[in-house]
């Protein structure tokens, strides 16, 4: 586009007897072009740098030292990724943070898909809905949480005891075993506006007149979901899917606002784990927690990178 | 709140790191050529407007020397840009000893003269892995905690304070069969299982720092069937912790800190497993509380009895500070008998020189006798390096896991956390 515009204005200024002595000015003003977006991507670019690349580069170098954070440190080989693989703190974090971010994956797409659809489709105030249904996005994740802490650990038992529902009067929060329940509840609902946004944009890009192909030949609207609009907007799916998945793998503030890890270390995600490795001099060992967190995530970034490009493709 | 109990590192890092690094541009920008500018550093929430003004005082006093009052960056930030505090009056807990144990703090061996700490106390500081050779600590102020009761609830059914356990376990069924709850409980906060129940109970049973002190020895070699080890030695204690953890009222394992405070100022329960920070929330929401204290009694044996201290503020000056004549200046000015007793005086805490004078708070006068014999403890859930998540143990405990296996785990994380 930019050198179709270049080329326009070239040949506007430009007097039709000159024209073979165009090339060379063109390519030198490309150049220029070029050089300006050049430093516009500096300052991020440096940022960058500065603020993650350096830093992720030390914290991989010193997960192979003893080093606490500060002072004098030794080369340990491995050791720290030899004693994590073996150390159960890590191991059940490991396995509490995938597991909770595969079943948040799964209820925030399938709310969020029956809302884009339901404010696609010919309602009335489906603007002011739409605003609606997007707020929770814009609120911070740590007041959600303790807001929601407050709902599980007050409201919630206390509206149990007045209608008899013996199940429950005791806060979730408080039930080793259904405390990951409350984490999946309040970060779905933090995080169904952004899913529910893109599978809008995802149902726009559905052709009206196939809808209307479709109904003429008789299609119930269930068949129309399952036939039509599912596998249009597959390339959607995929993209909430991954980037959620991402996303939920690194939850930290809803977990400190409702549970704390807790109870007893029931609810503690990798992000805490590796978090408390600056609190108490574990700098080294955590950074190879956090190395491999990294390359797990990397991973699945590389999926989604390889996904959305193709889909662009298409 | 209590800074000692929050971890609040956490919730503050990212912050800190931010602020650290703008007071680092800010200072280096606002050099005053006349006079050398020291950091120092202080964030216990409560008594941040009181050192602000101590600074001020200490500037106006001290031509050439110019405090400046931090009270949010993140020390371990500090310490790892070589850029720590000049003068640090902090908590001491096991974030703190790290950087003692290391040798990160200077040797103010020549200033102990003029601290006159007394030697129980300074001991506390010695519990903790220490740099051999120095005395880099000077504790500054000491906190006790015990069981707080309602005075008032006690009298209504006629009890006595208890001494021994089985009389504990005897006030408790009273007041259980008069419908009272015997003990307020806020299981929802990990922190206040562990610095309450788990430390009394322990701290009552057993000597706490002859425990870590074996353990430590053992090194690598430590773990579930060593020698020494929390199974082992924890047990006992945390079994009648349980016992007495069951006259908790209902719905504790959903209760806060800020609910218990709530629910002991109005009576609703006779004892509360807090320490003296609680005592001031506690007046806020009803200053007519009828509060008193006493040690858990843990043994048959009067005698036994001890409460929970910690050493709240301490003093250290850092290696790398290259203003340590100025650091020592402001040392020398907040340790000053009238600036040191005024502080504790004002903020529920003990003093810590040999001849400090006693509290003056009616509460805090249960706990002087135990305090002047020495018949005191650090809990030892300050003990255990935060990397291992013992407060959230604790909780399990509590609401249900396992005491054996958790031992077991514990165990195993000492033992790990050695090894490397």
């Amino acid at each position: 586009m930019t050198t179709s515009t270049i080329k326009t204005s070239t040949d506007a200024t430009a007097s039709p007897p000159q024209a073979p002595a165009e090339p060379p000015p063109r390519r030198q003003r490309t150049r220029r072009v070029e050089r300006v977006y050049l430093w516009f991507l500096l300052p991020v670019l440096v940022l960058f740098t500065l603020a993650i690349t350096t830093p992720a580069l030390m914290g991989i170098f010193y997960s192979f030292t003893d080093s606490v954070g500060f002072g004098e440190f030794e080369f340990v080989g491995l050791n720290n990724y030899l004693v994590m693989f073996s150390d159960p703190a890590i191991l059940s974090a490991y396995g509490f943070t995938i597991g909770v971010a595969l079943s948040t994956v799964i209820l925030v797409n399938v709310v969020a898909l029956a809302l884009a659809i339901g404010l696609t489709s010919r309602i009335r105030a489906k603007t002011a809905l739409r605003t609606i249904f997007v707020l929770p996005m814009v609120v911070s994740g740590i007041i959600i949480a303790f807001v929601f802490q407050f709902i599980f650990a007050n409201t919630v038992p206390a509206a149990a005891q007045a209608l008899q529902v013996g199940v429950l009067e005791e806060s979730i929060l408080a039930n080793p075993n259904l405390a990951w329940i409350s984490i999946v509840l309040v970060t779905t609902w933090q995080a169904v506006p952004q899913a529910m946004l893109i599978y809008i944009a995802g149902l726009m890009t559905v052709p009206r007149d196939v809808y209307e192909a479709s109904a003429i030949d008789g299609a119930s609207p269930l068949k129309q979901l399952r036939s039509i609009t599912l596998p249009l907007i597959s390339g959607f799916i995929l993209i909430n899917v991954i980037i959620g998945f991402k996303d939920f793998l690194s939850t930290y503030e809803i977990i400190v606002g409702l549970t704390d890890g807790g109870p007893g270390t029931a609810t503690r995600s990798v992000a805490m784990t590796i978090f408390s490795g600056f609190e108490d001099g574990d700098y080294a060992y955590q950074m190879a927690n956090s190395t491999i967190f990294f390359l797990i995530t990397l991973t699945i970034a590389l999926i989604q990178l390889r996904i959305t490009r193709g889909n662009a493709r298409i | 709140m209590p800074h000692d109990l929050l971890s609040p590192s956490r919730r503050t890092f990212l912050g800190g790191l931010l602020g650290a690094s703008l007071a680092a541009g800010l200072t280096s920008c606002a050099g005053n050529s006349r006079s050398t500018e020291i950091a120092f550093h202080q964030s216990k929430p409560e008594v941040i407007p009181y050192f602000r003004e101590l600074i001020a005082e200490f500037n106006q006093a001290t031509p050439g020397v110019r405090a400046v009052h931090d009270s949010s960056s993140g020390l371990s930030a500090g310490f790892a840009r070589g850029n720590p505090p000049d003068l640090g009056c902090l908590n001491y807990n096991y974030e703190i000893v790290r950087f003692h144990e290391r040798g990160a703090f200077s040797d103010l061996a020549d200033l102990a003269p003029e601290a006159r700490i007394d030697p129980s106390i300074q001991a506390l500081v010695d519990q903790y892995p220490t740099y051999p050779g120095r005395t880099s600590v000077i504790p500054y102020s000491m906190m006790a905690a015990a069981v707080l009761f309602n005075e008032e609830i006690f009298a209504e059914h006629d009890l006595e304070i208890p001494e021994t356990y089985s009389e504990f376990i005897e006030v408790c069924e009273v007041l259980q069969d008069a419908g009272v709850p015997p003990i307020y409980s806020t299981y929802a906060d990990p922190w206040t299982v562990a610095q309450g129940l788990v430390d009394y109970s322990v701290g009552g049973a057993i000597d706490v720092a002859e425990f870590l002190t074996r353990l430590r020895e053992l090194g690598p070699e430590a773990g579930p069937d060593a020698s020494v080890s929390f199974s082992q030695v924890l047990r006992e204690p945390l079994e009648k912790m349980l016992e007495i953890a069951a006259y908790s009222q209902p719905g504790a394992a959903s209760r806060g800190y800020g609910d218990g405070n709530v629910a002991f100022a109005r009576g609703e329960a006779a004892m509360y497993l807090q320490g003296p920070w609680a005592l001031t929330e506690i007046a806020t929401i009803n200053p007519d509380a009828p509060v008193g204290i006493f040690p858990l009694p843990m043994t048959e044996d009067p005698e036994d009895l001890q409460v929970r201290v910690n050493l709240d503020l301490a003093l250290w000056i850092p290696e790398a500070s290259p203003h340590q004549p100025q650091a020592r200046e402001l040392l020398r000015f907040l340790i000053a008998p009238e600036v040191a007793d005024t502080y504790n005086e004002d903020n529920l805490a003990f003093g810590v020189r040999e001849d400090a004078p006693e509290v003056t708070d009616p509460r805090l006068q249960y706990l002087q006798t135990y305090v002047d014999r020495a018949a005191f403890y650090q809990g030892i859930s300050q003990a255990i390096p935060r990397t291992i998540p013992f407060e959230n143990y604790a909780q399990g405990i509590v609401t249900g896991q396992s005491l054996e296996q958790t031992l077991r785990t514990l165990d195993e994380d000492w033992a790990r956390l050695a090894r490397r």
